[in-house]
């Protein structure tokens, strides 16, 4: 293997360039995630609302050929999976970690009846060609930082941008407080005069379009087609990127990056190496991703010094149960 | 079981707590008929014929209920565990990983065992399924313990992990290198499972049955169960009452996955023929919607198994008759199991 | 507010209770815990809904639906247990569910902290704006919470229990802020059990009893013993009992001199863990904690709440692991030993949080009353449950500790507070103790139930078994212990056994030089 064309300085760049790329699906979804959990909600669901992105992203852009028509349906099919998860876990207050894993099968039958419904049973899926670079005048010139942050397609700048808003609202946003008071104490948040349940259907909200964009980001600008199960368990890996990332949002999205960085690695590695010949099994580099998210978690929850998770994830805010007088 | 009366102080719990109002029940399963009859409707099937064909094809022939008992099989084993771990609200989603390891480890055992009499091989090979799964349920509820490690992601993540695992295994070291698909040799018929007298199905179904009871006793009348349930239903409590958690959850991560690999392993001597990609049949996830859907009471994962195994023949035959995908039988049981959840919460205000 | 009622499950918490608020009065509501006094405000403040009734506030009737309602008219509460975000600042708590200026953006903090520290000037409680929740003293978070009830342009102010877990100083300062208030036109209405704090600030005083309203009436036309009999609805010697228990310490007689084994023995133990602390850190939340227990002794640690005492309580039974530091029982070292082990070399656990750490709420009584030894015979081998032992353990504790319920077969969740913690009591001291660790063991119980408490605990000093009290409640400090230590910052400091030196302690005074905030 030529190791040299895999990890020389030649090319560092187009790994980055691709890792950034790679991390988006991923990290807008784990971003989402991380208000979500903020808010004290457990969306376990985050997988089917990826997928049901995947699936709206493919049929808007598909059947209108123009991709942001493809980036609104998967948002909307997000939301749409997202309210779902509210309905249940908010309003009905049934147990969230259940609610989440019932959807995600839910939304994995969904995505492959609509898609057989439409296009049947075929070997060669329907395509169609995923975004182009777009290049930004005078900062894509950079050297180094212009072809790594300013060389890519559209999705990229817009997902940035999405990640920042999250940000943003999380910490400058008068709903952003509330959602940080609501995952601690509901109690308090009540007491101090925010609707707890209407800040967790939105926090859940806010994380079916970041879902519903991430999907479509995979779809739309990566690859160009929809299979079932296409995800292949991200918004496992992106839940897993927020305990990881300790629950904040610059965290998560940092845990996004490294990991798009080593799985563009690993997909030049196998490319370099041919798969077969290497002394190294091809199973084992995709099967890599998966392995490293398990010990990323292990590592994080171990040697956490700090306890960052909120004080009432996955417990449904009942009120009348907490201000009864003995 | 309504009579004799249990003596109360274990058996507090009144009929009605446990399988939910008659009235609540017959609700829940026409609401959940009629969101089906609209997938049903959407998918381009007739929901009236279709819901038709599901009873009369499954129970018309002998051959569709063989069908349909070989799929209670794994389902039946699987929830039973699922039951266990989600008594105790361990979340184990693994199911699928577990029960490829199992079987994966099991056919292995039985394809390279220098021991090929039946007596001795079909128990082992039973036991070295069951051990693997229950290993990689292992895996899940130590990193639990020792470093808090939420269990829903470790599972799940380690599904993936099973499933190239076995990828690998069918085209290196165990693959037939006759042919050009990666498969292994094929299992041995000194180990395959014998039929059941009177049904073409193979002896898996009887396993799981006899553990029925088996498992009802332990979750109802052994301090093992008994711990499981407190595990469930106060964790701080039961620490400080001195049960020791992390080892319960290592317990009944390995019980669970043992029961997943059990699954495999038995698919594998029953109904497989060799060791290939496409053992991983989703099994581990149905089950998940075993378990609720029978309340995560043994006796009612009979029932929910048989269920689930009756829509998913049907939904076969469905689809050759009407072109539904057999995917909506996958929609129709997840939105059985919302159904079920929203009712048995309204029920309870 | 006329004809209040607000029932949970058949029990009235409050029933048919008219109340009226003048302006710029300090009103007391005064009664026993369970009494009805909190649900009654929290009515008015909007926190829950009454069953029937109706409230007028400044003449206009009001109907409210959720705190947000009652905030909008003027109405703000402090609760007993802080409504405050830990990991949110001063001023963020103060702004959080607040409506009005920027909709999308939050306010400038900078100019919210202002306005805070004014306000507080202005009142004598100054609270650090931008500092965390979880760096204020508990004072502080109290003043926080008035503070922002003023910041909203409270008019009427409600102090649940205000001064329940402050010290001495604090107490002033508080009443002193109060007047101020009141003068400048606030009404203020304080709950409370306390006589003397009563009759220092109210200028008239509603009792309730078991929820009814039982008085109104001028602090000038009262005294204490009237409002204590009231209050109790019977003669006062119960009262007494709270008030001035320390004279009856004595009752239970000296423990024998020849029976002074040392049990308990902590030595500089060291926890730290999980610090609510954003930027991580690890605040250590036991320094050093340093402590002996003699057989035949009632060992008090006093404090404010939240010094520490809950995390040594899950030290001592290994529920958590400390850093470093020794615990041992007898002279065996049990430093981080299970929960199990402890329980099983006779340490009998009274936790604080009695749904938390004691009780099942889904299992009945009478297998709450053996969950510690279910897997042990005569109530289980490994393979099968008795239930006719557990069902007969059961009927005999219930009837030893006297825990009302209809059979043992009832869930533990029915039982009332005071027969949660009798039950709690009885699965604790069903064996042979050695070392009982009883922490909060009264909080929230009627009389009945406290003297039942203090009673069962004495009981077991007089068998000669350790009993270590972890208490915030000074009247149970004094009533009970032979010695007293007091837990400030996560350090114990032994106490002489004197109100005012415990008082000082608790504020820091002994235990650190200069009681200043960090």
């Amino acid at each position: 293997m030529d190791w040299a064309a895999v990890l020389g300085a030649g090319a560092l760049i187009p790994l980055l360039n691709a890792g950034i790329r790679l991390a988006m699906p991923t990290g807008l979804a784990a971003v989402g995630e991380a208000l979500c959990q903020r808010a004290g909600v457990l969306n376990l669901s985050l997988e089917g609302i990826l997928l049901s992105g995947a699936l709206g992203s493919f049929l808007g852009a598909y059947y209108s050929g123009q991709a942001w028509i493809g980036v609104i349906a998967g948002v909307g099919l997000g939301v749409a999976v997202a309210a779902l998860m509210a309905l249940l876990s908010v309003t009905f207050k049934t147990e969230q970690v259940i609610n989440g894993i019932v959807i995600v099968l839910l939304a994995g039958g969904a995505t492959s009846l609509a898609y057989e419904k439409l296009f049947g049973v075929t070997t060669t899926p329907p395509r169609f060609d995923t975004l182009p670079s777009l290049k930004i005048p005078l900062l894509g010139s950079i050297p180094g930082v212009g072809a790594v942050l300013f060389d890519q397609n559209a999705l990229v700048y817009i997902s940035i941008l999405a990640v920042g808003a999250v940000w943003w609202v999380l910490y400058r946003t008068r709903f952003g407080l509330s959602v940080r008071a609501v995952g601690e104490r509901p109690d308090a948040a009540d007491a101090a005069g925010v609707n707890v349940d209407r800040i967790r259907w939105c926090a859940l909200l806010v994380s079916g379009v970041m879902g519903g964009l991430g999907g479509a980001v995979l779809i739309v600008a990566q690859l160009g087609l929809f299979r079932d199960n296409i995800t292949a368990g991200r918004g496992w890996v992106a839940i897993a990127l927020v305990i990881f990332g300790r629950w904040s949002p610059l965290r998560v999205m940092g845990g996004a990056l490294l990991f798009g960085i080593t799985d563009a690695l690993q997909l030049r590695i196998q490319a370099a190496g041919g798969g077969v010949e290497t002394g190294v099994p091809f199973e084992l580099f995709q099967a890599l991703p998966y392995i490293v998210t398990i010990a990323v978690v292990v590592a994080a929850t171990a040697w956490a010094r700090d306890d960052a998770q909120p004080k009432s994830l996955g417990f449904p805010y009942e009120k009348e149960a907490g201000t009864r007088e003995d | 079981m309504t009579a004799p009366a249990p003596p109360p102080a274990v058996r507090s719990r009144r009929w009605k707590d446990r399988i939910g109002s008659p009235v609540n029940v017959v609700g829940a399963a026409a609401v959940a008929l009629v969101l089906g009859a609209g997938v049903i409707a959407v998918a381009g099937g007739n929901p009236i014929t279709a819901y038709a064909d599901i009873v009369t094809g499954t129970f018309g022939s002998r051959s569709t209920i063989t069908l349909m008992l070989g799929e209670v099989t794994p389902l039946l084993l699987i929830g039973l565990g699922l039951a266990i771990a989600f008594q105790g609200r361990v979340w184990n989603i693994g199911a699928e990983g577990q029960y490829l390891v199992g079987a994966v480890v099991g056919g292995a055992f039985a394809i390279l065992s220098p021991v090929q009499a039946s007596v001795v091989l079909i128990p082992a090979a039973l036991l070295v399924g069951t051990a693997a799964g229950a290993a990689w349920g292992w895996i899940v509820g130590k990193f639990q313990a020792v470093w808090g490690v939420n269990e829903v992601i470790s599972s799940l993540l380690l599904n993936y992990v099973a499933i190239f695992g076995v990828a690998y295994l069918v085209r290196q070291p165990l693959r037939d290198p006759d042919y050009y698909l990666p498969q292994s040799k094929l299992i041995p018929s000194a180990a395959r499972l014998p039929d059941l007298p009177f049904l073409d199905v193979h002896a898996g179904l009887l396993i799981g049955l006899i553990f029925v009871p088996v498992v009802i006793y332990a979750m109802g009348r052994t301090p093992f169960g008994f711990k499981v349930r407190v595990l469930g239903m106060n964790r701080d409590a039961a620490r400080a009452a001195g049960i020791d958690t992390n080892r319960l959850i290592v317990k009944v991560m390995m019980i669970s996955g043992g029961f997943a690999g059990l699954a495999g392993i038995a698919q594998v001597l029953g109904v497989e023929s060799r060791l290939n990609n496409n053992l991983d049949a989703g099994y581990g996830f149905t089950a998940i919607i075993t378990a609720l859907l029978g309340r995560m009471r043994p006796l009612g994962i009979v029932l929910s198994s048989v269920f689930i195994a009756t829509i998913t023949v049907g939904g076969d035959i469905v689809q050759r008759s009407q072109q539904v995908p057999r995917a909506a039988v996958f929609v129709l049981q997840a939105l059985f199991v919302i159904v079920l959840l929203v009712a048995d919460k309204l029920a309870r205000r | 507010m006329s004809r209040i009622t607000k029932r949970f499950g058949g029990l009235a918490a409050v029933d048919e209770v008219d109340f009226d608020l003048r302006k710029g009065e300090i009103h007391a509501l005064l009664g026993e815990n369970g009494a009805g006094k909190t649900t009654l405000m929290n009515v008015l403040s909007g926190l829950i809904q009454p069953g029937s009734g109706t409230m007028e506030v400044e003449g206009r009737p009001a109907r409210f639906r959720s705190p947000q309602d009652a905030i909008d008219r003027g109405i703000g509460m402090v609760h007993q247990h802080f409504k405050l975000v830990s990991r949110l600042t001063v001023a963020e708590n103060i702004i959080l569910g607040q409506t009005g200026g920027r909709r999308l953006r939050l306010p400038d903090l900078h100019e919210v902290g202002r306005r805070v520290e004014a306000l507080g000037e202005r009142y004598g409680l100054e609270v650090p704006p931008g500092a965390f929740v979880w760096q204020l003293s508990v004072g502080e978070q109290q003043r926080a919470e008035i503070l922002r009830a003023l910041y909203r342009k409270a008019r009427v102010l409600i102090l649940d229990e205000p001064t329940a877990t402050l010290t001495a100083g604090e107490v002033d300062r508080l009443l002193e802020g109060i007047r101020v208030m009141a003068r400048q036109g606030a009404s203020i209405i304080i709950i409370s059990h306390n006589l003397d704090e009563i009759m220092s600030a109210a200028d008239r005083v509603t009792v309730l009893r078991r929820g009814k309203q039982v008085a109104t009436l001028d602090r000038d036309e009262t005294d204490q013993a009237e409002l204590a009999r009231l209050m109790v609805g019977r003669d006062v010697s119960l009262v007494e009992v709270l008030t001035s228990a320390g004279e009856r310490r004595e009752e239970g007689g000296e423990p024998g001199d020849a029976d002074r084994r040392v049990v308990l023995e902590v030595e500089d133990l060291v926890m730290s863990g999980e610090s609510v602390s954003p930027a991580g850190g690890g605040a250590r939340e036991l320094r050093g904690v340093n402590l002996t227990v003699h057989a035949g002794e009632i060992v008090s640690i006093a404090g404010v709440e939240g010094n520490g005492q809950a995390q040594f309580e899950e030290a001592l039974m290994g529920l958590r692991t400390p850093d470093s530091g020794a615990v041992r029982f007898s002279g065996d070292d049990m430093t981080g030993a299970r929960p199990r082990r402890v329980l099983e070399r006779g340490v009998g656990y009274i936790p604080s949080d009695r749904y938390r750490h004691g009780l099942v709420r889904e299992l009945s009584v009478a297998e709450n009353l053996v969950l510690d030894r279910i897997d042990r015979p005569p109530f289980g081998s490994p393979l099968r449950l008795r239930s006719k032992a557990i069902t007969a353990r059961g009927a005999e504790l219930i009837d030893r500790f006297s825990i009302a319920v209809r059979s043992a077969a009832e869930r533990a969740g029915t039982l009332s507070g005071g027969n949660a913690q009798r039950a709690v009591l009885a699965r604790a001291m069903s064996e042979e103790l050695r070392l009982c660790l009883a922490a909060q063991p009264t909080r929230g119980l009627d009389v009945g139930a406290i003297e039942f408490v203090w009673q069962q605990l004495r009981e077991q000093r007089r068998k000669g078994v350790a009993v270590l009290l972890i208490s915030t409640d000074l009247d149970e400090v004094m009533a009970l212990s032979d010695r007293c230590y007091v837990m400030y910052r996560g350090r114990l400091t032994e106490t002489p056994l004197d109100r005012d030196r415990i008082g000082l302690a608790m504020g820091g005074v002994a235990a650190e030089s200069g009681a200043g905030v960090r």
